[in-house]
């Protein structure tokens, strides 16, 4: 062991770093692009090309949190809102208020954010509800989750088959998972949901520090694990529930984003919510920046960016887990 | 701050299983209690239900006179601390942060919560582990970073289930001069093991008759004996369905388990 392992300035330098480096890719995510001259520039620089960015930061923020908390609540590295099928209610619940006739505005988007947050609280608890139940594994926890995952994904796939055409083509685009903006509307709806779901998660960074040693440890040191768990799986929930509303289904995020943090610096909870939080952010936005340039002239949906890079991973973390 | 528990006349059962019956036990603020029993006689049980993690049917348990259910989790945790006889960690954190982790109840700085993790690491011998990552520690190594947790909350009230079940002779030993250390601190101490002689070390010299030795047996308590008691020998070999002879060495009492009874050893076959 090195001297330069016991100095926690170390590993603490090596978060800003990691810190500066997410805030840099988001910084520059703009800028990047078919050059644009003359009148138009400011407008697609402001109008379009800003509030896309915050969008996707507030997004990927939210989206990593939420799966780098579920990973602890459920003890379990393999857990996060898409494995276990938060997205998926969050998006079957979402489609059920789009197809009812409901629009993404300003005025529809609460009623779709009700019915993401809706479907996403109760795939969450009906998990919560089987992973409490006797002495269920961890494992099982993950299986429950694809199965709810794939069943709630089922009954979506029925609606919008069955739906009128144009809602049906209207939900079919939104389920791609896209961050197009135009203007600042978007980031001032998502605004007060991504606020309040990230600072009630991050507050409780403390709580989830002694949950890495078992919900008994934490009880015995003094943390109400049930309210504890009862507040995150809400919060996540609702986070959930707002980004799917507002962009659709965006894939994997949770997953692999604190999976890199995890690499990248040495885990300790009271950094690794914050990392993760501002790792999304990033992650969000350098993915929706290569869905805008990847194809000049066309534009690829940022959920089927994150699946491409959030598949491999999985499967990645699931060769490791079961290597000996 | 010194604390007592009370079980009064606790039952609990999980699943149509009785796991404890009719349990009476307390300790005095300070005192130094072992709890011996078979495995499965629900001595686990009865440490988890003083922290209210299992739930009783009937009875009360009461830590310094209040109802356990009645305190909030900082109340109790500045009350009664647990050493789990197995510890799983998720994440791959350093043993100064599980440590400083465990100083949940207190309102205070990373700062000096990583400073009072320091401190229970050195007095759990531990220090060397440190900057060492939790998940790639040796079963010992891991129980003395466990031990730091433990003292880490600064609890009156210590409860240790099997705290040298996976360590070497010489750190067994370490271990229970540590208890008794904290115990002579005027920590109050209730102590799962199997192994009697143990005791010996965490009593410095001629004061046996200050530990209480408790026996459980299928979720009832069997005996209550001082350490220094002569019946205890008799007690412990009723209970473990052997036969427990008494050897000085040393000028020290030791208990050797022997060759089963026969008529213990139809007792067990019935159960």
């Amino acid at each position: 062991m090195s001297e330069a392992d016991r100095d926690p300035g170390a590993t603490d330098g090596r978060a800003v770093i990691a810190a500066l480096l997410c805030l840099i890719a988001c910084g520059t995510a703009p800028f990047l692009g078919p050059s644009v001259t003359g009148d138009p520039a400011a407008f697609v620089f402001w109008q379009l090309r800003v509030p896309r960015l915050l969008v996707a930061m507030m997004v990927g923020a939210t989206l990593s949190l939420v799966g780098a908390c579920f990973q602890i609540i459920f003890a379990n590295p393999l857990a996060s809102e898409s494995t276990v099928g938060t997205i998926s209610g969050a998006a079957l619940g979402a489609l059920l208020a789009l197809l009812t006739g409901v629009t993404i505005g300003p005025s529809g988007l609460p009623v779709v954010v009700l019915g993401a947050f809706a479907g996403a609280l109760a795939v969450t608890f009906a998990l919560t509800a089987l992973a409490a139940h006797g002495r269920t594994r961890t494992n099982d926890v993950l299986l429950a989750g694809i199965a709810l995952s794939l069943g709630a994904s089922a009954i979506s796939s029925m609606l919008q088959s069955l739906a009128a055409s144009n809602a049906s083509i209207a939900a079919a685009q939104w389920s791609l998972g896209q961050l197009v903006q135009v203007g600042y509307r978007g980031v001032l709806l998502l605004l007060p949901f991504t606020a309040l779901v990230l600072g009630t998660l991050l507050l409780r960074a403390r709580a989830f520090e002694t949950l890495v040693a078992g919900e008994e440890q934490a009880h015995s040191q003094g943390v109400d694990v049930r309210s504890l768990r009862v507040v995150a799986l809400g919060a996540g929930a609702l986070g959930v529930g707002a980004c799917v509303a507002w962009c659709g289904p965006i894939p994997f995020v949770g997953l692999i984003v604190p999976h890199v943090v995890r690499r990248l610096v040495p885990a300790r909870p009271r950094s690794f919510l914050p990392l993760s939080t501002i790792g999304g952010a990033a992650f969000l936005a350098v993915c929706d920046t290569a869905a805008r340039v990847l194809f000049p002239g066309r534009e690829v949906p940022v959920g089927a960016i994150t699946a491409l890079i959030g598949a491999p991973t999985l499967i990645w973390l699931v060769v490791r887990r079961h290597a000996p | 701050m010194t604390c007592a528990l009370e079980l009064d006349d606790v039952s609990v059962e999980v699943a149509g299983r009785t796991l404890l019956s009719h349990v009476r036990f307390r300790t005095e603020p300070g005192e130094l209690v072992a709890l011996l029993g078979r495995n499965g006689a629900g001595k686990s049980t009865l440490l988890k239900v003083a922290l209210g993690l299992v739930r009783t049917c009937a009875g009360e348990v009461r830590i310094g006179g209040r109802p356990v259910g009645k305190l909030s989790g900082r109340e109790r945790a500045a009350r009664i601390a647990w050493l789990p006889q197995h510890v799983l960690v998720h994440e791959a954190l350093t043993a100064v942060e599980l440590v400083a982790a465990a100083r949940f109840r207190f309102d205070e700085t990373r700062a000096s919560a990583i400073a009072a993790a320091r401190r229970a690491l050195s007095r759990a011998g531990a220090v060397e582990l440190a900057a060492r990552v939790v998940t790639s520690l040796s079963g010992g190594e891991r129980q003395r970073a466990a031990l730091a947790v433990l003292l880490a909350q600064e609890a009156p009230l210590l409860l240790m289930d099997e705290p040298a079940s996976h360590l070497d002779p010489a750190q067994q030993i370490a271990t229970y001069r540590l208890i008794g250390e904290l115990w002579r601190g005027g920590q109050g101490i209730v102590c799962v093991t199997h192994d009697p002689n143990l005791l010996h070390h965490a009593l410095a010299g001629d004061e046996p008759d200050r530990v209480r030795v408790v026996g459980l047996e299928a979720g009832s308590i069997l005996f209550e004996h001082r350490f220094g008691d002569p019946a205890l020998a008799g007690s412990l070999s009723q209970m473990f369905g052997v036969r427990i002879a008494k050897l000085r060495c040393e000028g020290t009492q030791f208990f050797a388990p022997l060759a089963e009874e026969p008529g213990a050893a139809r007792e067990h076959d019935r159960r």
